[in-house]
């Protein structure tokens, strides 16, 4: 008996993508849409696991209650879009092919992408651990893009609709600009150059992965107490990066899945409770405003920042 | 013991008894592994680890290693071929399709996402010459004499032909959209064509198409049977395995083969083994019943090569 979960990307491959496919003369893309199609069903898994967790704890234990919570369905948008939708394929037609033709310049100039398993032949065997060494490697990697999406104005115009929302929930991890999105595939393929990237073998850890980052955004209040949000990150440690007086270009806690980074490079805060969310220096339209709205105001914020002129250094 | 028992008994052992016995190597390309199986008793006995993404494989002319190519890992994974254990490494630059001239002069290497087909020493291994090429380029074979080889390129619905002891293209034709499987038979070039529904008869010398054998929605792969009396076709989209007379070309028989079906390999006791994409199985067919068996292996199984002699593992150790 198979893995359930891959039948049943198997199962739409064959009776759903690859008619599509054929009738559409794209049948070279055979091999592209069961990736799709298996990242689309762990999508749709991770999605259904995080809301059976995560609405309990938010019901339970809320930080905050709203009378009006329109502004969350655009996050459940957000995060269907990004995890069983559109942006997968996205991410899988024209990434990939992005990624190939470098890998294949690189390649053609004597560089082969080294990965951690050649660097360290001792791991060839060893998957599970060969996996979280990737997962720290790649936490790392993001807290430092996350950082720098704080640092810089103009990215910061992009990325401050994920911080917009004042109705966080566990569905406000996938809100981001797709220009953001963008820019993190970008990152972790330039990431994935040069340690190689581990494939879709270990699913599982990778939902766990995502639920960690979902849970964190969650509207509850839960800690993992004073060892435990050490290890991993609560949803009381990442609400204060979160909070009114952390947005903009001075913030804390910027991890994912683990606080050590923060505590590595002194951006760590763990003595804020349960602050209030948003971003009072942004326009209303990225935080109430609907996809789209959200979309063009992160863009134009975007355009402003680009074409302001910097302010010359003190002294 | 009751009469229904030992009829169940009975053809157990019967059943048991049939299998050809050796070890099958199948290469898992989404689960970045390769399954080792006892022919036998048609389990998976142990399932290897590799860097990425491994797809294909090729025999040494000595048959002393199984190479297998790992595409995203951009590795050649040399295995004992009898009792799987590996030998060595070799850095190579997106190995997809691979396989050695009659002869064994040559050793060819497609690079299918890479839009490369590399001609390397067959005794020596070193690299003679990097074909850049356009686009996605993906089966291959050989003339008999082994002076040419034929690579199907998916991405431009053409086949190219290479001139090896000049290291100089021939000429590049379309054939059909998405060609996938190329095989040389009695003098032409047979292509399956992944977006068609059939086989396109190419003339060698050329590259024109001369004719079409309809044989089933996505056609994707062909092979010729040991005895070189039957040539068997996946069919990708209409999940069907289809044999044709290798004398006419004409269809005999078609097996609903359903999960996305492959490669082939023979088994002495005359039964296929087919990959199934998308169903983590091995079809084991019995071509005169039109039954099959299943064996359980890893995501994606891809190639796979049967070796009689070879030894399995002893031991459940999958996963």
């Amino acid at each position: 008996m198979g893995d359930p979960f891959d039948l049943a990307a198997g199962w739409l491959q064959e009776h759903l993508l690859i008619p599509l496919l054929y009738a559409l003369d794209l049948m070279q893309w055979e091999d592209v849409s069961y990736g799709w199609a298996l990242f689309a069903v762990y999508g749709a898994v991770q999605v259904a696991v995080t809301f059976a967790v995560c609405v309990p704890l938010e019901r339970w234990r809320p930080v905050e209650r709203w009378p009006d919570a329109a502004a969350v369905w655009v996050d459940v948008f957000y995060t269907v879009l990004s995890r069983v939708g559109v942006l997968p394929l996205f991410t899988f037609v024209l990434f990939y092919r992005a990624q190939v033709s470098l890998n294949g310049f690189l390649a053609d100039h004597g560089w082969v992408p080294p990965t951690l398993e050649r660097l360290f032949p001792p791991l060839l065997g060893q998957p599970v651990l060969t996996f979280l060494l990737y997962a720290i490697i790649l936490d790392c990697a993001d807290y430092w893009r996350h950082r720098l999406s704080h640092m810089f104005g103009w990215w910061w115009a992009l990325h401050s609709l994920h911080h917009a929302q004042r109705q966080m929930t566990f569905w406000s991890d996938d809100r981001n600009h797709v220009l953001d999105d963008l820019i993190g595939a970008l990152w972790f393929g330039l990431i994935a150059l040069a340690i190689g990237v581990p494939p879709l073998q270990f699913p599982l850890l990778v939902l766990v992965l995502r639920f960690l980052e979902s849970l964190s955004h969650a509207n509850a209040r839960v800690s993992f107490g004073w060892l435990g949000e050490r290890l991993l990150i609560s949803p009381r440690f990442h609400r204060a990066h979160h909070g009114l007086l952390a947005a903009g270009q001075r913030s804390c806690n910027y991890g994912a899945v683990l606080p050590w980074w923060d505590m590595l490079f002194g951006t760590a805060d763990f003595s804020r409770d349960y602050v209030a969310t948003g971003d009072p220096t942004g326009p209303e339209a990225l935080a109430s405003g609907s996809y789209l709205r959200q979309q063009w105001a992160g863009l134009r914020r975007f355009a402003r920042a680009l074409t302001k002129t910097p302010r010359a250094p003190a002294g | 013991m009751r009469l229904s028992k030992f009829v169940f008994v009975s053809c157990f052992f019967l059943a048991t008894a049939a299998h050809a016995s050796g070890l099958a190597f199948v290469i898992n390309s989404g689960g970045a592994s390769v399954s080792l199986v006892d022919m036998s008793s048609q389990k998976e006995m142990r399932r290897i680890p590799v860097l990425r993404e491994p797809h294909h494989l090729a025999l040494t002319p000595d048959g002393k290693s199984l190479l297998i190519g790992d595409t995203v890992g951009n590795e050649l994974l040399f295995f004992d071929p009898a009792t799987a254990a590996l030998q060595k490494r070799m850095p190579m630059a997106d190995p997809y399709q691979l396989g050695f001239s009659p002869g064994g002069k040559f050793l060819v290497v497609n690079g299918l996402a890479r839009n490369q087909i590399d001609v390397y020493d067959g005794a020596t291994l070193q690299l003679l010459k990097r074909f850049p090429i356009a686009s996605m380029p993906s089966h291959l074979d050989y003339a008999p004499d082994g002076s040419r080889v034929f690579v199907s390129l998916q991405g431009t619905d053409s086949l190219v032909a290479i001139d090896l002891n000049r290291l100089a293209v021939l000429w590049t034709a379309k054939v059909g959209k998405t060609p996938a499987g190329v095989m040389w038979h009695d003098g032409k070039v047979l292509v399956a064509n992944m977006g068609t529904d059939y086989v396109a008869m190419v003339n060698p010398a050329d590259g024109r198409v001369t004719g079409k054998i309809h044989t089933g929605k996505g056609a994707h792969n062909l092979f010729i049977s040991p005895d070189r009396k039957i040539i068997w076709v996946n069919n990708r989209v209409a999940g069907t395995t289809l044999s044709l007379d290798a004398a006419t070309l004409a269809p005999i028989r078609s097996y609903a083969i359903p999960g996305g079906p492959d490669d082939i390999a023979f088994a002495p006791d005359g039964k296929l083994w087919i990959t199934r994409r998308w169903a983590e199985k091995v079809a084991v067919l019995d071509p005169t019943t039109g039954a099959y068996g299943t064996v359980d292996v890893g995501r994606s199984p891809h190639g796979l090569f049967l070796n009689p002699k070879g030894t399995p593992p002893t031991g459940v150790a999958a996963r």
